[in-house]
């Protein structure tokens, strides 16, 4: 447990203050409309998102899988963040072509994409899915807090988990996704700082730089220090495979659209954006500060390793970013420390909530059950929801254990037997709604098998997560490939109207021929360019 | 023809070249670089410094890249927009008119 002065409360009290009336102070930007309710006016400058982007995806929970994987692997742990790095190539990508859609969200660009019934039923599916994820993604960063808060002051758990959602849910409610961007720009700024402060402070407490490379070199550990210090080609925890695995996931991936977790909020953030230009430097700039921040925090936790090599709990050693923090940093400071871990908590906090608010509003209450409903109703629908998810978030926070193996399971889970049609939806024009449904419903059924029910009847063995990925996305791709080509292909029309406006990338030749026979494109000829 | 197109008309813009193609391929590559720059950096790694100033120029290469392209891209789309907006209304409120 740790002891706060009166120092330290301060800092955490004037932190709290200032976050939720700074949210609060947009309420007036909020409620004009839904479109301000939830992307802000579609206004924003590339810094606001960016900056949204990187604290959104700090959260409570970051650090603390940060540190289990670089504890165990070194700064090769780096390889299992890299994930983020989908936004390199999907900022120039699919970022611009989703941005060109003008979608709320992904279950409305669903609907641009496809047509008919599978369009439909792929927008009730996605956002009905999209509003549990939420609530889900609420509990876990929810319950890292708990944690948190246990450790430092011995407070239940589910202590931690509702008093900062609650005060976070204050400004969403208020000022919706004009609160977030505002509030996570200030939060971002704080949580950047704190991360160098407490980082550099445990590099020093371990001796410093030399000081760490110098013991670890003493302690035959010199490897940590090395990004590519696999334990062979396929055997061992971390193989080269899974490094390739992992590099075809992250880089192929951003050419899809929903290839990670993270598109589903950084396609709100895309939207917020007031060009498509801007979209794209929103999120490339947002997730290349997420990078740095995991390196920072790589180097502080082999600083970690070097004061406390001996911890073989993966619940103690995931700790260890903050124990820098809370067991080194002077008196006063380390309230700012608890000022700022609230900060990283409550700004993902924030854009779920909002999140989870507009895909119900957005694209079930407005779609399916009030098409008339005006922009006022819409924003309070819109609160409504937000408390929904907020409550909802309590009772599946106290239901996680391991942030690790839950977030990996969820990257799965996601990722992996969709992973392939995520980047079909964007690229191939044959690929329909009904293959890209039968993904999803196959994916779920089919990820607890490989993960869990066969394993557990040895029916398989319990496989890396690697191969898992490689196994579901085969087995998927045995289902919707099928299906995809024995089902009718969606409309031309429809797929002409969307090819004009969006200007995908990829396998689209019949829909460019038929646009330009329509007389909606200009066949341009380009010298010597690569073009298709 | 230069290597790389600097001037764009919307039309060419809207097509996928190898602007973009090379553009994809630096980009994770600047990522790389920035990551494992900075973490060896902060140890005081000879290599990081030099890893991380590679990936900070990278960054300014492809940024003189494709930002003229987002530019047209951008301008460009940004006429159009209102409509698309109100085509997107219509069709979410089951008002889009077929036929």
């Amino acid at each position: 447990m740790i002891q706060f002065q009166f120092l330290d409360w301060f800092w955490v009290v004037l932190f709290l203050v200032v976050t939720v009336g700074l949210g609060v102070a947009f309420y007036r930007l909020g409620k004009r409309s839904e479109s301000d309710f939830f992307l802000a006016g579609r206004g924003l400058p590339w810094w606001l998102p960016a900056s949204s982007v990187y604290a959104t995806h700090t959260a409570t929970d970051t650090p603390i899988w940060v540190s289990g994987v670089v504890y165990k692997y070194g700064i090769a742990g780096l390889w299992y963040t890299f994930f983020a790095a989908w936004c390199a190539v999907s900022a120039f990508v699919s970022t611009r072509i989703f941005r060109r859609s003008l979608a709320y969200t992904q279950a409305e660009w669903n609907t641009q994409r496809f047509s008919g019934l599978g369009a439909e039923m792929l927008r009730g599916w996605i956002s009905g899915w999209q509003v549990f994820m939420n609530m889900f993604i609420l509990g876990w960063v929810g319950i890292a807090m708990g944690k948190v808060c246990n450790y430092l002051f011995g407070w239940d758990v589910w202590v931690g988990l509702v008093v900062f959602s609650s005060l976070c849910a204050i400004y969403v409610l208020a000022a919706g996704f004009w609160g977030v961007i505002m509030a996570d720009f200030q939060q971002g700024i704080i949580a950047f700082l704190m991360i160098l402060i407490v980082s550099i402070w445990g590099i020093i407490a371990a001796g410093g730089p030399s000081g760490i490379v110098n013991k670890l070199n003493a302690m035959g550990e010199s490897w940590r220090i090395n990004p590519f210090a696999f334990t062979g080609w396929f055997e061992g925890n971390f193989p080269v495979a899974w490094f390739i695995t992992m590099m075809i996931i992250a880089i192929i991936g951003g050419f899809g659209m929903g290839t990670s977790i993270d598109w589903y909020v950084e396609a709100q953030r895309i939207q917020s954006a007031k060009s498509v230009r801007d979209s794209s430097y929103s999120i490339w700039w947002g997730t290349a500060l997420v990078l740095t921040r995991n390196s920072i925090w790589a180097a502080a936790i082999l600083g970690f390793y070097v004061l406390f090599p001996n911890i073989t709990s993966q619940s103690q050693y995931e700790m260890g970013w903050f124990r820098l923090g809370f067991e080194f940093l002077p008196v006063g400071l380390v309230g700012f420390f608890f000022a700022a871990v609230i900060a990283i908590h409550i700004s993902t906090v924030a854009s779920h909530l909002n999140l989870g608010a507009m895909y119900f509003t957005r694209d079930l209450y407005l779609h399916y059950f009030r098409p008339k409903a005006s922009e006022k109703e819409l924003v309070w629908v819109g609160r409504i929801a937000t408390l929904v998810l907020l409550l909802g978030s309590f009772f599946y926070g106290l239901m996680m254990e391991d942030i690790t193996s839950w977030l990996i399971f969820a990257l799965w889970l996601m990722a992996a037997g969709i992973w392939l049609p995520n980047i079909l939806q964007v690229v191939w024009w044959r690929f329909n709604a009904w293959g890209y449904l039968s993904s999803w419903i196959a994916n779920l059924g089919l990820s607890w098998l490989v993960v869990w029910i066969l394993p557990h009847f040895e029916i398989l063995p319990q496989l890396p997560d690697y191969q898992q990925f490689w196994l579901l996305m085969i087995l998927g791709a045995l289902i919707f490939i099928p299906i995809t080509l024995l089902t009718k292909p969606d409309d031309m029309e429809h797929l002409v109207k969307y090819y004009v406006q969006a200007r995908p990338i990829g396998w689209w030749g019949p829909v460019k021929r038929e646009a330009e026979k329509l007389g909606l494109l200009v066949h341009v000829k380009l010298e010597n360019q690569g073009g298709k | 023809m230069a290597l790389i197109k600097r001037n764009w008309t919307p039309d060419q813009a809207d097509e996928w070249t190898k602007e973009d193609w090379i553009t994809v391929v630096l980009s994770p590559l600047c990522y790389i670089l920035l990551m494992i720059g900075t973490a060896l950096s902060f140890l005081i790694n000879l290599w990081g410094f030099l890893l991380l100033a590679l990936g900070i120029i990278l960054t300014y290469l492809m940024h003189w890249i494709i930002d003229p392209k987002l530019k047209v891209i951008s301008n460009e789309y940004e006429k159009k927009q209102h409509e698309y907006l109100e085509n997107l209304e219509r069709k979410v409120r089951w008002e889009e008119i077929h036929g």
